[in-house]
Order: C-alpha cells, then sequence, then structure tokens
C-alpha cells in the first residue's frame, strides 16, 4: 500500500487535485480510497455524492471516505471522561463529575485524534487497497499532525531513560537489603516486570511505526499551490516544516494557472525552485469545466505521482 | 569465655555490616524517590507550568503510576523542610 498527502493552503484545490489523483489512479486499475481530513469536507461534494466517516463505494477501485474530527475528537474525550469517572465514580452520585467535560478544550486534542483515525485507516485498510489518497486540513493543522510522532517519540525516550534510572536503583537497593518493599509493597525492579516501561516501550512502538511509515518510501507529501504571493509564502513553510521532519516531498502543483498570471505563475515557481531545487512543479490549468464533477481533470496529474511512490 | 567474645565480634560485624548496608541504601532509596517524583513532574509538568508531554502520553500512563503520586504528594508537603532532611540523610547534627 502506497500513501499520498495532498497539502497546501486553505483554497488553493487540494480536494480537487486529491480527488483527481484518487479517479486517475482508480482508472488504471489500482485499488484506491480517497480520505479528506479537511474540517471543509469538499470530497462529497466533488464527487457529488454523500459521505461519512465510514468508506462509501464510488466505482469499482474507488472507496471515498471522510474523516470526521470534531467526531473523532470528541471520541477520545469521551475515552478520557471515562477513564475519569471510572477513579472519581463515586462523583457521579453528586452529578460532578460533569465537570470533566471540560477535557474536550485541551490543547492537542484535534492532532491527537487525527493521528490516531490516520493509524485506524493505515492499520484497516492497509491491505484492502494499493493507494490511499488523503486530503489533509489546512498548513498549520498538518504540520502538527506529522510532527506529532516526533515529538511524542522525543519524550518517550527521556521517559524511558528516566525509568531505566529509576530501576537500576531498584536493584541496587534489591541487592543491597535482599529486598525493596517500601510500606510493604513490593517494588519491580526488572523491566519484564514494570508496567511502566512497559506502556512506555508499547507507546513508543506505536509512534515509531507511524513515524516510520510517514517518513517511509511508500509515502509521499504533495503540495497544491496558487500563483499568488500568500500561497507561495505559506507553501515555502510548509515545505520547510517537511524538511525538518525528514518527510518525502518532490512534487509541487501549481494550480488553477490562467493565461494572465504568466508572470507571476514564472516568478512564483521560481522563488519556490530557489529554496526547494529538487521540487518538481507541474501546472494545471484552470478551467471552467472543472466546475462539475472537477474530479475528471483532464491534465494528468499521476504519472510523477506513480513514479515518485 | 572465648566462644562469648566470639560471639560478641561476629555480632559486632554483622550490626556494622548492616549499618552500612541500610546506610548505603538509604542515600540509594532518596535518589530513587527524587527519580521518581521527577518522573511524575515530567508527566504532569503542565499542572505547576512547566512544558509538559503530549496528554494522551500522560493519560495513558498515570493509572500506573499511584506510588509515584504519593512521592510526589509527599516532597510537596516536606517542600519547606528538604534541608533537614539531607542533613538527617547524610548525619550531620
Amino acid at each position: 500500500m502506497k500513501t499520498v498527502f495532498f497539502t497546501g493552503k486553505g483554497g488553493v484545490g487540494k480536494s480537487t487535485l486529491s480527488a483527481a489523483a484518487a479517479w486517475q489512479i482508480a482508472q488504471k486499475g489500482y485499488r484506491v480510497l480517497a480520505v479528506s481530513f479537511d474540517p471543509a469536507h469538499n470530497l462529497g461534494d466533488i464527487f457529488e455524492t454523500k459521505l461519512t466517516h465510514r468508506k462509501k463505494r464510488f466505482k469499482d477501485g474507488l472507496y471515498l471516505q471522510e474523516v470526521d474530527l470534531e467526531k473523532a475528537a470528541s471520541e477520545y474525550v469521551k475515552a478520557s471522561m471515562n477513564l475519569m469517572k471510572e477513579v472519581y465514580g463515586y462523583l457521579q452520585s453528586f452529578n460532578m463529575d460533569s465537570y470533566f467535560s471540560i477535557l474536550k478544550y485541551s490543547p492537542g486534542i484535534d492532532e491527537y485524534a487525527a493521528l490516531t483515525a490516520l493509524e485506524k485507516i493505515l492499520a484497516k485498510e492497509g491491505t484492502n487497497f494499493d493507494y490511499i489518497i488523503f486530503d489533509t486540513p489546512p498548513t498549520g493543522l498538518t504540520l502538527h499532525i506529522f510532527a506529532l510522532p516526533g515529538v511524542t517519540l522525543a519524550w518517550l525516550d527521556r521517559l524511558i531513560k528516566l525509568r531505566k534510572e529509576i530501576l537500576a536503583k531498584r536493584f541496587t537497593i534489591h541487592n543491597i537489603q535482599g529486598k525493596y518493599a517500601p510500606e510493604g509493597v513490593l517494588l519491580s525492579y526488572k523491566e519484564t516486570d514494570d508496567n511502566v516501561i512497559k506502556k512506555l516501550y508499547e507507546l513508543r512502538a506505536r509512534y515509531s511505526r507511524v513515524q516510520e511509515f510517514l517518513q517511509g518510501k511508500d509515502n509521499q507529501v504533495v503540495l497544491v499551490f496558487n500563483p499568488d504571493v500568500l500561497s507561495l509564502k505559506e507553501s515555502q513553510r510548509l515545505l520547510f516544516g517537511l524538511e525538518d521532519l525528514k518527510l518525502p516531498f518532490s512534487i509541487g502543483f501549481n494550480n488553477k494557472v490562467t493565461g494572465m498570471s504568466a508572470e507571476t505563475v514564472k516568478n512564483i515557481e521560481n522563488e519556490l525552485r530557489k529554496k526547494f531545487p529538487s521540487l518538481k512543479i507541474q501546472r494545471i490549468l484552470y478551467s471552467d469545466n472543472n466546475l462539475t464533477a472537477g474530479y475528471k481533470l483532464e491534465e494528468d496529474i499521476i504519472s510523477p505521482l506513480l513514479k515518485g511512490v | 569465655m572465648l566462644t562469648k567474645l566470639w560471639t560478641y565480634l561476629k555480632d559486632f560485624i554483622s550490626g556494622m555490616d548492616y549499618v552500612h548496608r541500610e546506610k548505603a541504601a538509604g542515600i540509594t532509596q532518596w535518589e530513587e524517590k527524587e527519580l521518581e517524583n521527577i518522573f511524575i513532574l515530567l508527566l504532569t509538568g503542565s499542572f505547576s507550568g512547566i512544558p509538559a508531554p503530549p496528554a494522551f502520553v500522560a493519560a495513558e500512563l498515570l493509572p500506573l503510576l499511584s506510588r509515584e503520586i504519593k512521592i510526589f504528594n509527599q516532597r510537596a508537603e516536606n517542600s519547606f523542610d528538604t534541608l533537614a532532611e539531607m542533613t538527617g540523610l547524610l548525619d550531620i547534627d
């Protein structure tokens, strides 16, 4: 299974191009799943069909799905609230458990929910499809989602190191005293007996898998931009971000190009090439035909993608 | 007489050994507790205004860390008297 993420500033045409790519790849006979992570959810509008969080067959070999980030975040918050209610079950008798509902405003919930949804799709659909095409949310949130596994791994590594030192100290005390049981509780000193370090290793394995996948050769991040200065600035920030995160990007689609903007188109592309010389750029001409059945784009946009991934 | 002396010597040596072992263990125990305190402090950093790991890492681990939370509480209660604890641990009068 190979994946392609369509990224870029809001409104540049990520959804349309990801839909067109999914359609064109499916036309070649591959099994394709197009997934929208964009809260704007235009994927259903482009294919002129109603989509939900469950995948829907559009035609043979092409399935569509919209991930409801708000719903995914609510599910995570609900799970956390249930955990809190379990620990503080007695509060239910006083109807005080409702105060935990504030959890839904915790920072980072959206990114975590999106990453968990991404993990689930990869695990569940990885064997069912040859290609999974993702339409991503606007730049800021997308970069946060991509950065989350790396940030989490950095923390987990430090916590594992600290936990190992704790276990080493316990081992020393165990050796001196014969056993280490403060207040009558025998404390674990071996990694195989310590639930905390086992949980840390489990989390590290989970996020390493996601990180390796995102940085791996089967994944590709595609940039979509428009020939205007704001789009250029945001694209540069996005590409610097992807470079920092060591995520593979190679193709940029200069979308909605018109005859009127020839000089600007060239300047914008040159600016991008100056900083990212390896970036291949393909122009997509603006066409009124795109207004209906936008997925049936005339230009071939998948040849560079199929070569790249 | 000799047997009595021998028993006395044996008790004395084993007593010395016990004292030294307890002292060494006491310092290591203090270090171990401090590490556990740091561990929980890092996990719940946002609680005390320091940078913290992503919330879901703490959420996954907290149910396993009741001992560390207890130590964290004790540390907070005794924080005004850390110097006395240190001098006691190092046998300074």
